[in-house]
């Protein structure tokens, strides 16, 4: 096997299209202003990604709703799968303890990190004091959040991604664009050439033999590693149990075969008994792929046992704060209801038209949108809130109920009152509601905006809208015929 | 009943507003215009300018009586006054219609001015979603003698989202241009919202697309030709 790291450094090749944050660029979260409208316009270029968003978007929505009308019972399910979430997240210190416990009553240890750092630290740690060198590692959305792949490596510990979609990522050195299809963006093409590159010899780009490879790869990597690190879709706070869905087997795999398993979990990811995980598992699959079950629902409860056949010696759980106490007790609360299942990307019209990577390097879409901010802080995400048109098609589709677009209008609502907003805008509005705050002062207003008809595509909003619109004529006033 | 111009209708459109009116008339209304009336706030209360929103959106408030039924050819203006602007200003709900479930709910006769079109129409998110209003435009549309042709994906955006549309111009221009595609064979794509006519006409002109854009209560006023 080739030595990732290499590749992954070198920066160019495959996918060094610019489309995407590299690795070494993305070191931060934060989305600076004009971030989002610039990978877009990278993105509308190319009419692959398009494509490829559009086909497989579709396809995921539209299994969604078939999945959703053949459940009679769906909205009363989604209703309640919406109290299972909140009862936790409202009550959420009294569930980690009593997770916490049960981990540990079982011969697990539990580290609780306050921040990404801590969470990296305590794996290294781990991955030092075990002596491993090579971490298998299952997909985890929060360990792209926390950075962990960029901390082991400066540990001496080679993390290799075993999710198929995220293997190819890690590949090309790129990120996610999608928390359920992370190449969703990569043609078999490019696929193949990474693969190949791995491979030392040529792969054809046929799906049989990148299948067959992908699985030669990988299964060095079950076999070899010292240390597995999964994700969790769920943890059950009643029993201390981890639960995984995967479609690949790859989760069961890297929990299973390697010495020492560590897991990690956004510090919400909490229900509080296996009759709620039940209701989460009933709408998790449904809503992300339409499949009524993953191929793979995997439970961990505690390390191997004595008299046990397999399974890891340890198992650790670390559950990651990272930002989301800021949301605990705000309006902003039922975000971390999210279950990550990825149907708000795939109704999302922006989204598939601006592709995962504007959004930054590892939520997308308008669960990203409002995340995100909430996360690191509005001012480092400030154009986030305003990457959605406000279509609603998100709240419709997201089983927990989320209202995701009416908390997108929040965080508009704070960028202004916490002064994020730029200066000028503030000032634009202001100005705009003390003409129009009496119907005098709106046609004398609109009278001027008349006279200086002219001058609308030159500057400011007009120039843009005129860049790719014709402008509305202002002509004479309804009011003024009657 | 009292008829809310909006602002775009007011400014930009105002023959589709008086298309508005006499379908109301034509309905046997009685159609009252307050003067005060100014705008519903909604283009700063969706960037965040609740302060200046709220400002805007008293207008409304003394301009409108909370006794008579008011009827807007927007479903966006409506969807802000009916769910958002009683909250934001403090006030009583008020009994606030889009013109085509208004004039579908009570049974409204409409002209048979569109006898053999094909008409696409445009689902705008707000009234789509946020009033569940869509088989009221398509009706009337059919009883003013259309063939209503789906748009494929009728569910997603257009891409105006207000200053979205100049926030993410790109994105917004893409989002237009599949719409405007997916009525390519329509004889008009029509739709009930001023901000979706702007942008949506606005963009075809530029683009030299052929689709020809037309505001709801002008098609069936007056037919699409």
């Amino acid at each position: 096997m080739s030595d990732l790291s290499a590749q992954r450094t070198s920066g160019g090749g495959l996918g060094g299209t610019g489309r995407f944050p590299r690795r070494e660029e993305a070191a931060q979260l934060a989305q600076p202003r004009g971030r989002f409208r610039e990978i877009a316009r990278g993105s509308l270029r190319n009419d692959y990604t398009l494509a490829a968003l559009d086909i497989a978007t579709d396809r995921l929505r539209d299994n969604r709703l078939a999945a959703w009308e053949a459940l009679p019972e769906v909205e009363e399910l989604r209703a309640r799968a919406h109290d299972v979430r909140m009862r936790v997240i409202d009550d959420l210190d009294r569930y980690v303890a009593q997770f916490t416990a049960a981990v540990e009553a079982r011969g697990g240890r539990v580290h609780f990190a306050r921040t990404a750092e801590d969470a990296s630290r305590y794996v290294t740690d781990v991955c030092r004091r075990t002596g491993a060198k090579l971490a298998a590692k299952a997909k985890s959305m929060v360990s792209e959040e926390i950075r962990l792949n960029d901390a082991l490596e400066a540990a001496g510990v080679r993390p290799v991604e075993t999710d198929l979609g995220e293997y190819i990522v890690q590949l090309a050195g790129e990120h996610p664009v999608h928390i359920l299809a992370p190449a969703i963006e990569k043609t078999i093409e490019e696929v193949a050439d990474l693969l190949s590159r791995e491979e030392g010899g040529p792969i054809p780009a046929e799906l049989g033999a990148l299948t067959a490879a992908a699985r030669r790869q990988l299964r060095e990597t079950f076999l070899n590693a010292d240390v597995g690190i999964t994700g969790a879709n769920f943890a059950v706070a009643e029993t201390g149990s981890i639960c995984l869905v995967t479609n690949e087997g790859n989760g069961r795999l890297v929990s299973s075969l390697p010495r020492v398993h560590v897991a990690l979990l956004g510090m919400e990811r909490l229900v509080a008994s296996l009759d709620d995980l039940a209701v989460m598992l009933r709408l998790l699959a449904r809503s992300g792929t339409g499949q009524k079950l993953s191929s793979y629902t995997t439970l961990i409860t505690g390390p191997r046992r004595d008299g046990e056949q397999d399974g890891p010696e340890e198992l650790h759980v670390v559950i990651v704060d990272n930002g989301r106490s800021n949301l605990l007790g705000t309006k902003y609360r039922e975000m971390l209801a999210c279950i990550r299942c990825g149907a708000c990307l795939n109704v999302c019209p922006v989204y598939r038209k601006a592709g995962g990577g504007a959004y930054g390097p590892v939520y997308s879409g308008p669960m990203g949108a409002v995340l995100l901010p909430l996360l690191v802080g509005l001012e480092r995400a400030e154009s986030l809130p305003h990457a959605s048109s406000l279509c609603g098609a998100c709240t419709e589709a997201c089983p927990v109920k989320i209202p995701l677009h009416e908390l997108l209008l929040e965080l508009r609502r704070d960028l202004v009152e916490q002064r994020v907003a730029p200066w000028a805008e503030r000032v634009a509005f202001t100005l705009w509601s003390l003409a129009w705050s009496t119907p005098a002062g709106y046609r004398l207003s609109t009278a001027f905006a008349r006279l200086g008809q002219p001058l609308a595509g030159a500057f400011g909003p007009g120039r843009v809208w005129a860049s790719g619109r014709a402008l509305p004529r202002l002509g004479r006033r309804f009011r003024d015929r009657r | 009943m009292q008829l809310f111009a909006t602002c775009l209708g007011d400014l930009l459109f105002p023959d589709a507003v008086a298309d508005a009116e006499a379908l109301l008339r034509r309905a046997g209304f009685d159609v009252a215009f307050p003067g005060g009336q100014v705008c519903c706030g909604q283009p700063a209360f969706n960037s965040g300018h609740r302060a200046a929103a709220r400002r805007v959106a008293r207008t409304f408030v003394r301009a409108f009586s909370h006794d008579l039924p008011i009827v807007a050819a927007s479903g966006s203006c409506v969807t802000m006054v009916a769910h958002y602007l009683p909250e934001l200003v403090g006030c009583e709900p008020f009994d606030v219609w889009e013109l085509s479930s208004f004039l579908d709910a009570c049974g409204a006769e409409v002209p048979r001015t569109n006898e053999g079109r094909r008409l696409a129409y445009h689902d705008s998110c707000h009234m789509l979603r946020e009033l569940g209003v869509s088989a009221p435009p398509r009706r009337l549309l059919e009883r003013s003698g259309a063939e209503v042709v789906a748009l494929p994906r009728a569910d997603l955006c257009c891409g105006f989202g207000g200053t979205f549309s100049v926030r993410q111009p790109e994105v917004s221009l893409a989002m237009a241009d599949e719409k405007l595609a997916g009525a390519g064979g329509a004889d008009a794509l029509v739709t009930a919202d001023p901000g979706c006519l702007m942008h949506l006409r606005g963009r075809a002109s530029r683009a030299g697309a052929p689709t020809r854009v037309v505001h709801l209560a002008t098609a069936l006023a007056r037919g699409v030709a």
